[in-house]
């Protein structure tokens, strides 16, 4: 029992310090790959709450599906955060 | 033989959390996507050795999933830094 609680407090440390990270790096694609990072610790999470049809799709659209799309449109736009608000303020 | 499983998964829970200070500190963005890798294979060892723990094989189907997964989502990122995607 005592080693499910420490498990799942480092797993849950480690959620919250990448979720904070993807939130506030300028450079999105370490954004987007601190997204995988937190699908990756979500994912095992469901699966330790023996979920894991969960855990399979969360695993499926997470690492997968999310990642290409955010780097084809990272390739689209531009890689760093603050160009794009300067894009954007001499737009309007 | 549950102390064994207590043993491997505080070392997997160690080799999760190097992976993760690699990820925070790396300054490119390859570090990163290198130890996204590294935290991926070690997860999904880590699945395999839970689905083992819990006696439930179809636990281990998720493990194959993140497995192939994964290594598309490291591909990508990596063609990306190629700049050849």
């Amino acid at each position: 029992m005592i080693t499910y609680v420490v498990i799942f407090s480092i797993l849950a440390v480690l959620l919250v310090a990448s979720a904070l990270y993807a939130v506030i790096q300028k450079d999105l694609l370490a954004a987007v790959i601190s997204t995988g990072v937190v699908s990756l610790i979500l994912s095992v999470f469901f699966y330790l709450m023996q979920a894991p049809d969960v855990a399979l799709t969360e695993a499926a659209i997470g690492i997968a599906l999310t990642t290409i799309i955010f780097v084809i449109t990272i390739r689209n736009t531009s890689r760093n955060e603050d160009e794009t608000v300067d894009n954007n303020l001499e737009k309007f | 033989m549950e102390t064994v499983f207590i043993i491997v998964l505080s070392l997997m829970a160690l080799g999760l959390l190097l992976g993760f200070l690699r990820f925070v500190k790396g300054p490119t963005a390859a570090d990163r996507a290198v130890a996204l890798d590294t935290m991926s294979v070690i997860a999904t060892a880590a699945l395999v050795l839970l689905g083992l723990m819990f006696k439930r094989y179809i636990y281990i189907d998720v493990a194959l999933i993140y497995a192939v997964l994964g290594f598309i989502g490291v591909i990508v990122i990596a063609r990306f830094i190629e700049k050849a995607l």
